[in-house]
C-alpha cells in the first residue's frame, strides 16, 4: 500500500526531531517546527483519509499552541512523543490493510478536533509569567512621556484625517488599518508609562476597530461618532499630561471614561450585524425623499411587525412611492458594485499634468513654425493636425485625472456641522446633493476654509435654537442643505439652511451708523445683503467661540475671491438664508478677456471685469498732484495707463480714442487704459518659472490661440504698481 | 553573556522604540540601532551585522510577521534571532509568528528583567 508512504516518511522525520529535543523543554523555534510538520501530517492524512491520524495531529497541534501561549500544564512534551508514536501505529494498521481499531483516548476530541487549536475569534490569553505586577514597570521617564505626549498628539490628528477618510468610503480597510494602528501604538506606550486611562480607552477602541477590519462590524455614523469621540477623549488626556508635565497644573479631563466605555462597547454590540451597504432609510433620506422623523417612524412599524421591511412600512405610512423604494434600491446595488479605480500620488499627477502642458505648448510653436512653411509637405501636414487632436484630447483627459467629487469635502461639512451643533444646542441634519459634482483635486483644499466659515455662520447664527424653532411652527430639527453642481465652466456649491434669515433692518442700521451708507431708502433686497461682506457689518448679536468675532463675511468673500470666484446671499426672512459660491473648476485654467495696448496682448480675468467703455471727452479729468479720473455713470474713477507701467509704446494716448476697462480689486475698483478688447478666451495658466516667482501686476503666462504669450494681470497688483508710478 | 550584541529595534511608534532602548539599557545591552518600519529593517540587516532582532507586530507598510518572514526567506540573515512584540498574547497572531519562525515573543508591557531573560535564553541556544 504505497498511498501511506508519504505520511509514513512525514511522521518518521518527526519522531527523529522529537527523538533530538534536547532537554525536557520545546522552544520557542522548535514548537513552530512542529506545528509545521503537524500541518504537513494533517493535509496528507486529509489526502489519503486517515481521519484517526488527522484528529491526533490536530489535538497536538492544540497542545503545542498551549505551550507557546504559556497556558500548558506540563505535559507537553510527554503527550508530544505518545502522540506521534500513536499516529505511526495508526498508520501502520492502515497499511497493513485495514482501519485503525484502537481507542484514541485522550487525543480524542468529539466535539471540534480543533477546539483548542483556534479559537473562533482571537481572544486575549493571559500569558502566565509575563504578566507583571503594575509596579514593576514604572518608568520614571519625562523624556519618554514627552515624547509621547508629542507623537500621541500627531498620532490623533493622523486618526481625525483617516477617520473622515474612513466616513466617506467605509469599506476601505486601508483606512481602517491607518486608525487601527495608532490608538494600537498609542495603547502599546501608555501601558509602559503607566497611563492606565489611555491604555484602556486605546484598547477599547483598538478592539472596536479590529471587529470593523475583519467585517464583524459595519462602519456606520455611530462608530465614526464614537471613535472620533475617543480620539477627543485622548487628545484631552494627553494633552492634560502635556499641561501637567509643563508645571501648568493638571487640567481636569471632564470626561466620563466610563460612560464613553460603554458606549464603546455598545456599539462594539449593537452594529454587529453585516447589513447592506447603506440603509435603505438613509439613501431616502439622502435624496430628500423623506425626513429623519418619519423614518425612525417608519423604523418603529418595521420594528412592530418584523416581516415587513422598512420600504414596504414607508410605504404603507404614504410616505414614499414604491417608485422612490426601487429606486433607493437600485441605488444600494450600484454602492455594492463599485468601479474599479486605482491610488495615484497626487504629485504624480501635477507632473504629467504639467508635462501635457508643456506638450500644448509645443505643440502650438510648431502650428506656428508650419503657417511660415508657404510649402509645406502635404503628409506632413495631415500627421500634425492628427497629432493635434490627440494632445488636445490628451489634456482633456489628464485635466479631468484630477478632478475629484466634492462629496468629501461635503462630508467634512456635515461632521463640523455635527460638532458644532452640538456646541451651539441646536438640533441640525445635513442634507446633500450633487456630492458626486467634480472639482480639481487642488482646489478642495482651497475652498475648504471659506466654506468652513459659512457653514459656521449657519449653525451660529442661521438656524434658531430648537425652542425658538418651535415657536415659529417649524421643526425643531434645523436642515443645513449643501448643494454642488457645474454651471458655465464653475462649479456651483450652495449652502442653505431653514434658519431665520438675515435681519435687513439691523443690517441697514449698522451699514447706516458705520457710514458705509448714507441713508436706509432706496437699496434692492440684493443689494443690502451684499452689505454684509462690507467689513465690519456682521449682524450677529453674540459673539460665539466658534465665529467669533472680527472675522465677518467680509473674510470669506476675500478667500472666494483669491480664488477667483463669487459669491451670493440670497435670503428670505423667517425661512432662511443661502450662500451661493461659483468657483472655478480648476485653478490651472482662467476665464480671461484678452486686451491690447501697443503690440501687447495681456489678459484680465473676467471675474475681476465690472465694464468696458469708450469715455466721452468730457467725463475725463486730470487734477493736479491726485492723477486722472474717470466718470463712469456718476462713479469718478482713477485712471491707470497700462502702457505707462510697463513701459511700452500704445496707440492711443487719449481715452476718448482708446478704451477703458472697469476692474476691481480687493476693495477698489479701477480704470485701466487699453486699446483694444480682442475677445474672452479661455486660457491655461502657466507659471513664469521660478525666476519670475513674484512679479507685481502679473499673475502668470499663457499661451493664446495664436502661439502667442499674454501675461495675465493681477488688477490689485496693477493697482499697487500705479500708486508708486506718477 | 555577551552584552556586546547589536540589537535592531524595529517599531513605527518613535517612543516605543525610546521604551525598548531603555530597558535593554538597563539590563546592559548598548549596542542599539533603530528601524522605523520592516523596508528600513530589512535594509540595515542587509547592510550592517546584526545580532538580534526586536520586532512590534503591527507597523505600517511590512507588518512585523512579513518582516519575519522575509528574514527567515533571506538565505543571509535567516539565523538572525527574532522577538517579536506584541500587545497580547493573540493566539492566532502568535501561532502564525512561530509557524514563520520566530525566536520568541514578549507582550506588551515588559520588564527590563522579561526582556533580558528572554534575549538570554535565545542567545544561548546559538
Amino acid at each position: 500500500m504505497m498511498e501511506y508512504d508519504n505520511l509514513i516518511a512525514l511522521l518518521n522525520s518527526m519522531a527523529s526531531d522529537i527523538l533530538f529535543l534536547d532537554g525536557t523543554n520545546i522552544d520557542i523555534p522548535s514548537t513552530g517546527k512542529f506545528l509545521n510538520q503537524l500541518d504537513e501530517i494533517i493535509k496528507e492524512a486529509e489526502n489519503v483519509k486517515v481521519s484517526e491520524v488527522k484528529e491526533v495531529a490536530q489535538s497536538l497541534a492544540g497542545c503545542l499552541e498551549k505551550i507557546i501561549l504559556g497556558t500548558d500544564e506540563g505535559a507537553g512534551l510527554t503527550h508530544l512523543v505518545k502522540g506521534t508514536s500513536l499516529m505511526q501505529e495508526i498508520v501502520d494498521a492502515y497499511k497493513a490493510g485495514g482501519a485503525y481499531h484502537g481507542d484514541l483516548g485522550s487525543f480524542h476530541n468529539p466535539d471540534s478536533p480543533s477546539a483548542v487549536a483556534s479559537a473562533d475569534s482571537p481572544s486575549p490569553v493571559p500569558a502566565g509569567e509575563e504578566e507583571p505586577q503594575a509596579e514593576k514597570f514604572q518608568i520614571q521617564d519625562e523624556s519618554l512621556l514627552k515624547d509621547f505626549i508629542v507623537e500621541g498628539l500627531e498620532y490623533i490628528d493622523e486618526i481625525e484625517v483617516n477617520i473622515l477618510n474612513l466616513e466617506n468610503n467605509p469599506d476601505d480597510k486601508d483606512y481602517i488599518n491607518a486608525i487601527f494602528r495608532p490608538f494600537h501604538s498609542i495603547k502599546g506606550v501608555a501601558s509602559f508609562l503607566n497611563l492606565e486611562n489611555i491604555r484602556d480607552l486605546a484598547h477599547n477602541l483598538e478592539s472596536l476597530l479590529d471587529k470593523a477590519r475583519n467585517g464583524e462590524l459595519q462602519v456606520k455614523p455611530p462608530l465614526i461618532d464614537v471613535v472620533l469621540d475617543g480620539a477627543d477623549a485622548l487628545k484631552t488626556m494627553i494633552g492634560s499630561l502635556k499641561s501637567e508635565l509643563e508645571g501648568k497644573g493638571k487640567t481636569p479631563v471632564n470626561i466620563d471614561l466610563a460612560a464613553l466605555g460603554a458606549r464603546i462597547k455598545s456599539v462594539e454590540r449593537g452594529v454587529a450585524i453585516i447589513t447592506q451597504p447603506e440603509k435603505i432609510g438613509e439613501i431616502l433620506i439622502a435624496d430628500g425623499v423623506i425626513t429623519e422623523d418619519v423614518l425612525e417612524e417608519g423604523l418603529k412599524v418595521a420594528q412592530a411587525s418584523p416581516e415587513k421591511k422598512i420600504g414596504e412600512a414607508l410605504i404603507s405610512k404614504g410616505a414614499v412611492t414604491p417608485k422612490q423604494v426601487s429606486q433607493a434600491l437600485r441605488k444600494q446595488a450600484d454602492q455594492i458594485t463599485d468601479t474599479s479605480t486605482v491610488r495615484v500620488d497626487i504629485g504624480k499627477l501635477d507632473d504629467m499634468i504639467d508635462m501635457v502642458g508643456e506638450l500644448v505648448i509645443t505643440q502650438s510653436m510648431i502650428q506656428q513654425d508650419l503657417k511660415n512653411q508657404l510649402n509645406a509637405d502635404k503628409n506632413l501636414t495631415r500627421d500634425i493636425s492628427q497629432f493635434f487632436r490627440v494632445t488636445s484630447e490628451l489634456q482633456r483627459v489628464s485635466t479631468s485625472l484630477r478632478m475629484v467629487p466634492i462629496k468629501q469635502t461635503f462630508q467634512r461639512m456635515s461632521r463640523l456641522v455635527r460638532d458644532l451643533a452640538k456646541n451651539a444646542g441646536k438640533v441640525i441634519s445635513v442634507e446633500m446633493v450633487g456630492e458626486d459634482t467634480e472639482i480639481d483635486r487642488n482646489m478642495v483644499d482651497e475652498i475648504y476654509n471659506p466654506l468652513v466659515h459659512m457653514i459656521r455662520n449657519s449653525v451660529d447664527h442661521g438656524i434658531e435654537p430648537p425652542e425658538e424653532r418651535k415657536k415659529v411652527g417649524k421643526p425643531e430639527r434645523g436642515l443645513i442643505k449643501l448643494k454642488a453642481y457645474h454651471r458655465g465652466g464653475n462649479v456651483v456649491i450652495e449652502i442653505a439652511d431653514d434658519g431665520k434669515g438675515l435681519n435687513k433692518e439691523k443690517i441697514l442700521q449698522k451699514a447706516v451708523k458705520n457710514g458705509v451708507i448714507s441713508s436706509m431708502e432706496g437699496l434692492s433686497d440684493s443689494e443690502i445683503y451684499r452689505l454684509v461682506f462690507v467689513p465690519g457689518l456682521s449682524t450677529a448679536e453674540k459673539v460665539t467661540d466658534v465665529s467669533g468675532r472680527g472675522v465677518g463675511m467680509d473674510v470669506v468673500k476675500q478667500a472666494v475671491e483669491k480664488l477667483r470666484g463669487k459669491i451670493e446671499i440670497e435670503s428670505v426672512s423667517g425661512s432662511g438664508t443661502s450662500f451661493i459660491t461659483r468657483f472655478p473648476l480648476t485653478m490651472a485654467i482662467i476665464d480671461g478677456m484678452i486686451v491690447k495696448v501697443g503690440s501687447e496682448h495681456y489678459i484680465l480675468p473676467t471675474t475681476a471685469i465690472r465694464q468696458a467703455l469708450r469715455p466721452l471727452r468730457e467725463s475725463y479729468n486730470s487734477i493736479v498732484g491726485k492723477g486722472e479720473t474717470v466718470d463712469v455713470m456718476g462713479h469718478i474713477m482713477p485712471l491707470v495707463r497700462l502702457y505707462k507701467i510697463f513701459n511700452i509704446e500704445a496707440e492711443h494716448q487719449d481715452p476718448w480714442d482708446a478704451i477703458v476697462v472697469v476692474v476691481e480689486g480687493e476693495n477698489r475698483s479701477k480704470c485701466l487704459l487699453v486699446d483694444k478688447i480682442i475677445g474672452k478666451a479661455e486660457v491655461v495658466i502657466k507659471s513664469l518659472g521660478s525666476g519670475f516667482k513674484k512679479v507685481k501686476g502679473v499673475s502668470g503666462g499663457a499661451i493664446m490661440g495664436d502661439g502667442r504669450i499674454g501675461l495675465i494681470l493681477d488688477p490689485e497688483g496693477l493697482f499697487e504698481l500705479s500708486e508708486t508710478i506718477h | 553573556m555577551d552584552k556586546d550584541i547589536k540589537i535592531l529595534i524595529v517599531d513605527d511608534f518613535a517612543t516605543m522604540r525610546k521604551v525598548v532602548r531603555n530597558l535593554l539599557k538597563q539590563s546592559g545591552y548598548e549596542n542599539v540601532v533603530e528601524a522605523e518600519d520592516g523596508v528600513t529593517a530589512m535594509r540595515i540587516l542587509k547592510t550592517q551585522k546584526i545580532d538580534f532582532v526586536i520586532s512590534d507586530w503591527n507597523m505600517p507598510n511590512m507588518s512585523g510577521i512579513e518582516l519575519l518572514k522575509a528574514v527567515r526567506g533571506d538565505a543571509d540573515i535567516n539565523k538572525t534571532p527574532f522577538l517579536m512584540v506584541t500587545a497580547e498574547a493573540l493566539q492566532d497572531n502568535v501561532v502564525a509568528a512561530v509557524k514563520a519562525g520566530v525566536s520568541n515573543y514578549i507582550v506588551k508591557p515588559f520588564t527590563a528583567e522579561v526582556l533580558n531573560e528572554k534575549i538570554q535564553k535565545i542567545m544561548e541556544k546559538m
